[in-house]
């Protein structure tokens, strides 16, 4: 009777295991799937800045969306000389239009304070002195500082490191953050124009 | 007696060691009779061509026009006859330098014309050298993305820009990840996560962000360019990674020895990898400038990356 008690027990604390470790195997699934946050966690006087530099940014997409809409469209699947022309086209008449345009358009000063700050306050040395080298490494020493001038297109992009780009506002996909030496950039991502530039973002 | 078995024995092992050498040297020869030391007219090639595979090169920072980078075109062109790859995957850095019709021309049709006549297609992501103007190019299948997603048989093919990993970029990765039920998923892009080059190295702040990913949602190998050598990384986290960056430069003895993340490196000549996966498995093929493989093996598919045993 005992050894029947017991091969009962054991055959509970068996099943219990095995549902045990099912269920943890189906949240362990369930824990997977869920994503990583992306969003920057931002205290109200930040909350105001960023939304003040969206709005900036999408100034500049209304000017640019303008342009747009007069040059024949590319196509998915152009020829280098269809990507050129349009490229040239887009950058005259979208300096045409911001003729007398100035730096901190879009960069104003509290802006680069905070991307300063950001940089200085929010990453560990290691990561900090990681995110530094990576921006001072591009060979891009020759483009100017210049707002409505073309980035070169023979110096080199500067990889900007995600950990950072997370921590900056997100950008619509038509510009990009970039990094010549310790200035920050703006530039346009079809035609390359230097939108704005802020003097030592980098610290 | 013992002096004539000992001249015998001289001459006996004379005889091997010259056969030796003289099979080492043919195969640094180029085959074409020429006696130049290059590429064999075909290399010789393992990969299985089992039916229904999905076969396609990885190649990186290639976009300079040298006569190097033309060599290194003509003996993937002569791989094909061996083992009909039917797309490449550019792990960025497709132009330096300028990016006029004239750079598109001298970089990348020339060099690799006859694979274009041949159907074969280029998929490209980008390098720090890239505008993303090119994803408008139409020899570099880009969709007008600048990131994006295709798919072969049981194989889905990630193109990421790790110039710019933005949170629009990591969320749309995530969203396409989680929805993918392809048995293969493969990452490709410019920046490697894990590297032994002693210019660059891991990029480290790139990791940071993608891996958590690609553990969660089982990409299985992840393959990148930048460092201007070859490395088969030991797996990381159970993700198999793959540096294939001298497609067009060289960064001769650049790879650290006796890092602890190679698996197999090569840094002495331009090379390209050849891959066919067939169900289950994932074989591939280094193969230098000179015709030589470099690596080679047989990668088996991870059910849950997790779980492989690095």
């Amino acid at each position: 009777m005992n050894t029947t008690k017991t091969i009962y027990r054991i055959a509970i604390m068996w099943l219990a295991t095995l549902v045990l470790s099912l269920a943890a195997s189906t949240f362990g699934e369930v824990r997977a799937q869920k994503p990583i946050d992306t969003k920057p966690v931002l205290n109200e006087q930040e909350k105001r800045l960023f939304a003040d530099f969206d709005q900036r940014v999408k100034d500049y997409l209304e000017q640019r969306k303008a342009v747009a809409k007069k040059l024949p469209s590319l196509s998915k699947e152009a020829t280098p000389a269809e990507i050129e022309a349009y490229q040239k086209n887009f950058v005259e008449r979208l300096r045409g239009m911001r003729a007398g345009t100035k730096p901190g358009y879009i960069f104003i000063p509290a802006f680069t304070a905070y991307v300063r700050q950001t940089i200085q306050t929010e990453f560990p040395p290691k990561d900090k002195a990681e995110i530094k080298q990576t921006i001072l490494e591009a060979e891009n020493k020759a483009v100017p500082l210049k707002i409505n001038y073309p980035y070169p297109e023979s110096q080199e992009l500067t990889q900007i490191p995600p950990t950072l780009l997370l921590k900056l506002p997100t950008l619509p996909k038509e510009v990009k953050f970039r990094f010549v030496k310790r200035h920050l950039l703006l530039v346009d991502s079809d035609n390359l124009l230097i939108v704005d530039y802020a003097l030592n973002a980098l610290p | 007696m013992n002096r004539i078995y000992r001249t015998f024995v001289t001459l006996f092992l004379a005889l091997v060691l010259g056969l030796a050498v003289n099979v080492s040297g043919q195969k640094r020869t180029n085959g074409n009779g020429d006696g130049k030391v290059g590429a064999p007219t075909v290399p010789r090639l393992t990969l299985p061509l089992q039916k229904d595979s999905v076969r396609f090169v990885l190649i990186g920072d290639t976009g300079t026009g040298t006569e190097k980078q033309k060599d290194l075109a003509n003996l993937l062109l002569r791989s094909r006859q061996a083992f009909p790859f039917e797309f490449v995957l550019l792990v960025g850095d497709n132009l330096y330098g300028g990016e006029k019709p004239a750079d598109y021309k001298m970089k990348f049709e020339d060099v690799y014309r006859p694979l274009i006549d041949q159907q074969v297609k280029f998929y490209a992501s980008l390098g720090n050298h890239d505008e993303p103007a090119q994803r408008f190019y139409e020899h570099f299948n880009m969709d007008g993305k600048e990131y994006y997603r295709f798919t072969r048989g049981n194989v889905a093919f990630y193109a990421l820009n790790s110039n710019y990993m933005d949170k629009k970029q990591i969320d749309w990765l995530q969203s396409e990840l989680a929805k993918d039920q392809s048995a293969w998923k493969i990452a490709f892009f410019h920046h490697p996560p894990y590297s032994s080059g002693g210019k660059h190295g891991s990029d480290t702040e790139l990791r940071e962000i993608v891996e958590p990913i690609f553990t969660r949602y089982n990409v299985n190998v992840v393959m990148a360019g930048h460092e201007h050598f070859y490395e088969r990384i030991k797996p990381q986290k159970g993700i198999f990674y793959f540096i294939s960056g001298a497609g067009g430069k060289l960064r001769k003895g650049d790879v650290k020895k006796g890092s602890s993340l190679t698996a197999k490196a090569y840094d002495d000549d331009m090379s390209f990898m050849l891959v066919e996966i067939a169900k289950d498995s994932m074989h591939f093929q280094v193969i230098s400038r000179t015709g030589q493989t470099v690596d080679s093996g047989v990668l088996p598919r991870q059910k849950t990356v997790t779980a492989v045993v690095q």
